[in-house]
């Protein structure tokens, strides 16, 4: 319990968080009741959660390093491309193919190409210096082109019966994607918290010069960091395509501000190297229970996207307030001493 | 006046919009005409306007992408008031929104200034708020044909000397904006704070009011754009041309500004919006769909960018220059 108590000093954001979480759990409790607190509810957030929890980390990791990736949604429309050509036999014919086959093949290429579009930004950014925003800028109008330059901007149906059902399917109640993402929430925040590679991601977005003059190797671990985005972002795909059986250019384009938003909520700094994938997990829950509130008041998407840009403002400016009342104790200390 | 010498990049640009227009009208004979000419400059006046504000905020080190929804917010609202007052007056159209942009870009800047927050952070969160704003309060709907104000109709059709009006706009606005970055204090201090703020602060720049002075020239520039938009198209739909905002921050880099800021050249950011806007335009000669049109917009920004970004790269390294 000490230890606990002693966390939560430590870590304002994360506690303010929990606040917050609380108090939106109770409020919505209570105003929506049996709507809210239902098991086919929580069921059909557990499946809108991990659509869009993958980009979430995915964004929270390029932040971390102090950068960010503007190219995700862009990556996960092109990747699912790629899938869903092999899976509608496009690039071979997959009449005579056992569906299980298919479909591992086309989850290898869509995670292939995810990973390869992820790397591309990690040497753009890392060996030519490119600033992030602008590089993955770049790609993401680049990989928005390829995608639209192969289909026309059409979508592509699956055409593998089974591929579906990977998405839908339930252990007891709880979809299996769901476990998957948060079995990634503990493996990306155990590599964050207790590996070197997690460390100097940390390292990294606070001042890449000092890791460099401490023995370590700053461009390493951007070009590992956004490789691992890309990654990310595939199962994402994988998932999204899975969900709606097809795949086009331009689907969850609203998932880049989203994702933004919860690393922001989460307490990720946007200049880098500060925030926990903890708070990104709290983030997340935080802004689905808002979102399936959204749906059951059925709030119009442009009033959603007010009250999105609001809580993101409100969130930084609140998290400027933390932070500067911190570094004035600090400075009163240092006058003290 | 001397004319300085181009710049590398500039002159990279050059070549390749050369070359295109060469090609584009060795395949097609119908390219090379006045029509086209007219057209092209008509349909890049909003994007050149929108183009020097995006400048001006690339060299004081900062990104916004708040502008296309400040343009569509203080247009919208403007002709509404116009057709709401009965004033069927284009001045009054272009006052109006030309200080709501500017208010909203001040905003902007007030938010950036006083909590220290990440530029492009923080005008996609503005940018979401104004535009929600409108859409959940003002209204959604559309403006027919048949209701939208005569003058918007003149004005969208005006010439001068034979030029398209909107287009003497969009050279005069680029003037004032060369003036003011290369010929005034002000646009000393914007230099100066894109290349380091901290320095420029100790160099005694007031970067409140530099940071004022940008993101509210930016805001007063959208708003302009938002009346030259709407005169241009016919139906007046307040849920276009947002969304299109990174598109004009790639032209304008493209031109070759040095990324972290600090440097920039208006003629660059006119080249960068040529090559979009003619891309945009010609590829239906070459017989290739509109489909094609981000995927070369993207070869060359990823090309433009990557080739300063090594430069720099590489004399930092000869420098023995350590920076982020």
């Amino acid at each position: 319990m000490e230890k606990i108590k002693k966390g939560l000093k430590s870590d304002t954001n994360i506690s303010v968080l929990l606040v917050v979480f609380i108090v939106v759990t109770l409020v919505l409790g209570f105003m929506l009741q049996g709507k809210f607190f239902s098991i086919n509810n929580f069921q059909s957030m557990a499946f809108q959660i991990s659509e869009f929890g993958f980009l979430a980390i995915a964004m929270s990791l390029a932040m971390l390093t102090g950068g960010i990736d503007l190219s995700i949604v862009a990556n996960a429309g092109l990747s699912g491309i790629v899938a869903a050509f092999v899976m509608s036999g496009k690039f071979f014919d997959i009449e005579t193919m056992n569906n299980v086959v298919v479909i591992i093949i086309a989850v290898f290429s869509a995670l292939a190409c995810s990973t390869l579009c992820g790397l591309f930004n990690g040497v753009l950014i890392a060996k030519l210096s490119i600033p992030p925003i602008l590089a993955t800028l770049g790609t993401m109008i680049f990989y928005t082109g390829l995608g639209m330059a192969l289909t026309n901007g059409e979508s592509v149906r699956v055409g593998v019966k089974g591929f579906s059902r990977l998405s839908s399917m339930t252990l007891g109640d709880v979809p299996y994607i769901f476990i998957l993402l948060v079995v990634t929430f503990i493996i990306i925040s155990f590599i964050l918290s207790k590996t070197k590679f997690g460390r100097e991601v940390y390292m990294v977005g606070q001042n890449p010069i000092t890791l460099k003059f401490s023995g370590g190797d700053p461009e390493k671990i951007l070009i590992k960091t956004y490789t691992l985005v890309g990654f990310l972002v595939g199962i994402s795909a994988l998932i999204i395509i899975s969900r709606v059986n097809s795949a086009r250019m331009g689907f969850g384009d609203t998932y880049q501000l989203q994702a933004i938003l919860v690393a922001v909520l989460g307490g990720i700094d946007p200049d880098g190297g500060k925030g926990k994938i903890l708070g990104v997990a709290l983030g997340i829950t935080v802004i689905q229970f808002l979102q399936s509130a959204f749906t059951i008041f059925q709030f119009t998407p442009y009033a959603k996207k007010l009250i999105w840009g609001a809580l993101l403002l409100m969130v930084m400016i609140l998290n400027y307030f933390i932070n500067n009342k911190k570094v004035i104790k600090s400075l009163k200390k240092v006058k003290a001493n | 006046m001397k004319l300085r010498k181009l710049k590398q990049m500039e002159k990279y640009l050059i070549s390749i919009l050369i070359a295109y227009i060469i090609i584009v009208s060795v395949v097609s004979k119908n390219f090379l005409s006045v029509n086209t000419l007219f057209d092209l400059l008509k349909t890049s006046s909003g994007t050149l306007i929108l183009a020097a504000g995006v400048l001006m905020v690339l060299i004081s080190g900062g990104i916004d992408v708040s502008f296309t929804a400040i343009a569509v917010v203080s247009g919208y609202s403007s002709i509404l008031l116009m057709m709401k007052l009965g004033v069927d007056n284009i001045f009054f159209a272009l006052i109006v929104a030309a200080i709501i942009g500017l208010l909203l870009g001040i905003i902007n800047a007030l938010i950036i200034y006083f909590f220290k927050l990440s530029t492009f952070i923080t005008t996609l969160g503005t940018s979401s708020v104004f535009y929600g704003f409108m859409t959940t309060f003002i209204g959604t709907s559309s403006i027919s044909v048949a209701d939208k104000p005569q003058s918007l109709f003149n004005f969208g059709k005006a010439t001068l000397f034979g030029l398209p009006l909107f287009f003497i706009m969009a050279v005069v606005i680029l003037v004032i904006t060369w003036f003011i970055l290369y010929r005034t204090t002000l646009g000393r201090s914007i230099f100066a704070i894109g290349n380091s703020e901290e320095s420029a602060l100790r160099a005694g720049i007031n970067i409140l009011k530099t940071k004022l002075f940008v993101y509210s020239y930016m805001g007063l520039l959208s708003g302009i754009m938002g009346i030259v938009y709407f005169s241009e198209i016919d139906l007046i739909n307040p849920i276009s041309l947002v969304g299109t905002e990174l598109m004009v921050i790639a032209a304008v880099v493209i031109g070759g500004i040095r990324l972290t800021g600090g440097e920039g050249t208006i003629l660059g950011a006119i080249l960068g919006v040529s090559i979009i806007q003619i891309f945009r335009s010609t590829l239906v000669f070459l017989g290739l769909s509109t489909s094609w049109n981000d995927l070369f917009i993207g070869i060359i920004l990823l090309v433009s960018v990557s080739l300063i970004s090594y430069q720099e790269r590489k004399s930092n390294k000869e420098h023995l220059i350590f920076s982020k």
